[in-house]
């Protein structure tokens, strides 16, 4: 590679960086409205008070963009590259679960004490989404043991909890890509001896662009939020 | 071709100094230990491994952001860092004047402190093996009995401001490394290992069932609340934050 | 949560009994005020007025219940303990104590917590008037530059502490992480004069008293409660001299003071005063014309007086060594014209021989607690109880109560009891499907279990020995059975 040639890329290439060099480019329209919605969904251009309340007003949350198109923001857990195993011992990344809402939770299969909880919770938001809606969304179960949980074991427990549906997939990863992933949904694991884990118990539900739209942490807790998170997103 | 240039430079040097582009590592025997946070004593056992001598500079990682565009400031993806991000430097590659180029790099994530050890073929250390190392004194490896180290941890705990502190600026330990403790909190692979929730005094009254295994968390040494802190902060934190006083180092595995 | 609330509102009738009693306090604590407290409607939002010590902010008055908005920030500073001394502070909003914060009952307050860049350690708070897991620490904890938001609805009126609960908690509150919530009845507390915000804490270092530079804390002398400082308002002399509180005589002042700890209760006093009104530990019980009033580690009362005549009133932790050794006194300046019918100073001297002199002694009082003795269970039945909190306790509960709609319950069970063999198959084999427990449906999965033959006839004597079962004693040969016969 002669000198002039590598002085002329190392050129286009800063440049070529240059250009995305401001923040969110591609920002919308800020807007800001009374936190308290006097005025319903009224919108103002500018900081100031609400007339009804006199409260300041605040910039207005711009709402996430849903998966019509081939791209995805910069929240998408489908810019996460690591490599899956399903129950069906098909190789997958992440970005192939685009186009439907995903109800995420990190388990694994020997374990006593938490997890038939969680699954127990997974199946009860399961039960209270409609049946013609069955095919609109994905249930996710990752296992935090990558180890132990190979594809043949995932499809065996999910037999034995009859959660073998279309809807329903189990996925093995590496060690490095469950910790990037359980980082992504802040979930904290630990392993105490070989076959058992500290977990904490997080239900998570993405749109189907992959972006984070509500989280459930705990046992057995009241799932209401969850469920109208879900069926919010299958209108 | 910019990189294999870089690696070749670097290969031809590292004989002689050692340049930038691969910072210092020292050998650390293995053994084990009972961390602060173990099941009734439960001992953990570290193989041996290599750790870098110091935290990796600003000066280091603008050389990784050289060759890495994608995690510049403002290619960054927000899943893998938050505002915060570099958030000291003027530009995408370059640092503000009061920033010195020997100071550890901080206002990083943990998902670019992974990558930058992995391209590096090193990775994060895990909580067991920092804490292993960090137990040591200049003269012991495991000092974590001994009033001064204590007391020397907690004297920066009081300290304003150390991120701009050079490396190399505190003590060399046992094994010859520098900076555990005095000048930033560091990164570890499994942080998210940590289950301290936010409220401390549930962590400790054996509520075992919440978790599978019944692992509940006991601290082994209540006195030991040096380390306490670090455990804290390690279980406030998500992968993407970034803070002024967080920065990181690699290890190696020893295959030999 | 139902659970809490009926404690509160037996409680709350309980107090009312007292009351009667005890009939000489002005205002009676309504036994419905907390049911109702839970349904106020808010109306409006304001940002919250949050001031440094002394001072409070403006009076709730009459205004109806709001959202209100309370954005508070945590530091870690270098500040003054005495002359010479310097100490890192942890603080809520800069001052030690923290932000004084004033609510009304039924207000929703949004409470978001920031953790400043520069800090060096993650933080949450515990808010006293907080009825929620850890008074919001689990939801409140925050890593350096960053924040988190929570909110809450105020329900008991009173005067409440909040304070820092990350682990070590007891140096998060030594270094002074802790402050005073607010919660005013309906229609506000009745008007004063003069209100003040006081609150007393403990300071260890590694320097005795005095020892000049920037002290660190000891922990050694905070579990062993040997504190180098007791001071109000986070170091000495915060109320003397030109920082000292005032007053005009013949106006009624009201002090807020609250005691962080970490350790030492304060019998806070105010010398030449007496308290017209105290409402004892902060609540609802209003005890009147009381000389010193103990304030625990934690805890907070609210006490007014008027004052009569014109000087320097001293206030004091009356422990006494604490007020003059270790920095525990304020001071409250009065102005105004003198009236020597209250108080004379002084009328004449003259020279006095005592005749003698006599030693007294207290008495002492001990009592000795009764220790609880353990029971033993039968072997069998405390092998299968271990068993039972590892496998089977996260389904079916610690009392086999179950959960509803989702697990059955094994107590009182008549699907149990009524077919031992059943119940080691499901344990030995999972179950599915559609069954009936005393007369309610459960459709779920109970999958196989992988515990030994002796530990299935452990677990389930225990289940069957306990909460009202038929107290089958099943034994491993049975279970053996059952499994071979498959």
């Amino acid at each position: 590679m002669n000198f002039s040639k590598y002085v002329l890329f190392l050129f286009v290439a800063c440049m070529s960086f240059a250009s995305c060099n401001t923040k969110k480019t591609n920002k919308d329209q800020v807007a800001y409205h009374c936190p308290m919605e006097c005025e319903g969904d009224k919108t103002y251009e500018s900081e100031g008070s609400c007339p009804v309340c006199k409260m300041d007003l605040v910039l207005l949350e711009n709402k996430p963009i849903l998966a019509n198109t081939d791209e995805i923001s910069e929240e998408s857990i489908f810019n996460l590259t690591s490599k899956w195993n399903t129950e069906e011992g098909k190789t997958i990344e992440l970005k192939d679960l685009k186009g439907k809402p995903l109800v995420m939770v990190m388990i694994y299969t020997t374990c006593k004490a938490a997890c038939p909880r969680l699954v127990a919770d997974m199946r009860n938001i399961s039960k209270q989404i409609p049946e013609n809606n069955t095919d609109d969304l994905q249930y996710v179960l990752i296992s935090i043991d990558p180890e132990t949980d190979t594809p043949k074991r995932l499809k065996a427990f999910a037999i034995e909890n009859q959660m073998d549906g279309e809807q329903w997939t189990f996925l093995q990863g590496s060690m490095s890509g469950v910790r990037e992933f359980a980082n992504v949904l802040a979930v904290k694991y630990k392993q105490i001896s070989p076959i058992d884990f500290s977990h904490s118990n997080i239900i998570s539900v993405f749109n189907a662009a992959g972006e984070l739209v509500h989280q459930q942490e705990g046992l057995g807790v009241d799932n209401k939020e969850t469920v109208q998170e879900i069926k919010n997103l299958l209108k | 071709m910019n990189t294999v240039l870089r690696l070749m430079i670097c290969i031809l040097f590292s004989w002689i100094t050692n340049v930038n582009c691969q910072s210092k590592m020292v050998s650390i025997e293995g053994g084990s230990y009972i961390p602060l946070y173990g099941r009734d004593s439960m001992k953990v056992t570290i193989a041996d491994f290599y750790m870098d001598v110091y935290p990796v500079t600003n000066k280091e990682f603008q050389q990784f952001l050289d060759d890495t565009p994608k995690w510049r400031r403002s290619n960054v993806k927000r899943l893998f860092a938050d505002d915060n991000y570099l958030m000291s430097w003027s530009s995408d590659t370059a640092l503000s004047e009061n920033q010195s180029l020997k100071a550890p790099v901080t206002n990083v994530s943990w998902f670019v402190a992974n990558d930058y050890c992995e391209c590096q073929g090193k990775r994060l250390p895990t909580v067991d093996e920092w804490e292993y190392v960090a137990m040591a004194n200049e003269e012991l490896p495991d000092a974590r009995t001994i009033k001064g180290y204590n007391e020397y941890i907690l004297s920066w705990y009081e300290k304003p401001k150390t991120f701009n502190n050079e490396i190399g600026s505190t003590f060399k330990n046992y094994w010859g490394v520098y900076d555990l403790h005095g000048l930033v909190w560091e990164w570890t692979l499994d942080f998210n290992s940590v289950l301290v929730s936010g409220e401390s005094r549930k962590d400790v009254d054996n509520d075992s069932n919440l978790f599978c295994g019944s692992a509940a968390i006991g601290a082994t040494d209540l006195m030991n609340y040096a380390a306490f802190m670090r455990y804290a902060i390690r279980g406030s934190v998500k992968a993407k934050y970034t803070m002024k006083n967080l920065g990181f180092r690699c290890v190696k595995d020893n295959n030999q | 949560m139902r659970n809490l609330k009926s404690i509160f509102h037996r409680a709350s009738i309980a107090l009312m009994g007292t009351l009667l009693i005890a009939s000489c306090s002005e205002s009676v604590p309504e036994a419905k005020a907390l049911k109702d407290a839970s349904t106020i409607a808010i109306k409006g939002t304001m940002k919250a007025e949050l001031t440094a010590p002394p001072f409070v902010p403006a009076p709730v008055g009459d205004r109806p219940a709001k959202k209100l908005i309370v954005n508070m920030e945590i530091l870690e500073e270098v500040g003054t303990m005495t002359d010479g001394v310097e100490y890192v502070y942890w603080t809520f909003g800069g001052s030690v104590p923290g932000s004084f914060i004033r609510t009304r009952v039924g207000d929703e307050v949004e409470f978001t917590l920031s953790n400043h860049p520069d800090n060096k350690l993650p933080h949450n708070i515990d808010l006293h008037a907080v009825t929620g897991p850890g008074g919001g620490a689990t939801s409140s904890f925050v890593a350096p530059g960053h924040e988190k938001t929570f909110s809450f609805k105020t329900l008991n009126p009173g005067l409440y502490v909040y304070h820092c609960a990350t682990a070590p908690v007891g140096m998060h509150i030594a270094n002074g992480m802790y402050g005073l919530i607010l919660v005013e009845p309906e229609g506000g507390l009745p008007k004063v004069d003069k209100e003040y915000y006081i609150m007393q804490g403990d300071f260890y270092t590694k320097g005795e008293y005095g020892e000049s530079g920037l002290q660190p804390f000891d922990m050694q002398k905070a579990v062993d409660e040997d504190a180098d400082y007791v001071v109000f308002n986070g170091k000495v002399g915060a109320l003397t001299g030109d920082n000292a509180i005032t007053a005009n005589v013949g106006e009624t002042v009201r002090l807020y003071v609250g005691n962080g700890g970490p350790n030492l209760t304060s019998s806070f006093h105010v010398i030449g005063e007496i308290f017209d009104n105290v409402h004892i530990e902060g609540g609802s019980i209003i005890n009147k014309d009381v000389q010193t009033t103990s304030i625990p580690a934690g805890g907070a009362a609210i006490v007014d007086f008027k004052v009569d005549v014109p000087g320097t009133f001293i206030l004091v932790d009356h422990a006494i060594f604490r007020a003059f050794n270790k920095g525990a006194l304020g001071m409250l300046k009065v102005n105004g014209e003198e009236d020597k019918k209250l108080y004379s100073g002084v009328m004449q001297e003259g020279i006095y021989n005592p005749e003698g002199g006599a030693i007294q002694s207290m008495p002492n009082d001990e009592t000795e607690k009764a220790v609880a003795t353990n029971k033993t269970l039968a072997q069998k039945i405390e092998s299968g109880k271990q068993l039972y909190t590892n496998t089977c306790f996260a389904c079916h509960q610690a009392n086999g109560e179950g959960i509803a709609s989702a697990f059955p319950p094994l107590a009182k069970s008549d699907y149990l009891n009524a077919d031992v063999n059943r119940a080691i198959d499901i344990v030995l084999h999972g179950k599915t499907g559609e069954i009936t427990v005393n007369g309610v449906k459960y459709n779920s999965v109970m999958t196989k279990q992988t515990l030994s033959d002796s530990e299935v006839a452990d677990v389930l004597t225990y289940v069957y020995n306990s909460w009202g079962n038929n107290k089958t004693n099943i034994s491993t040969s049975t279970v053996t059975q059952r499994r071979s016969a498959h």
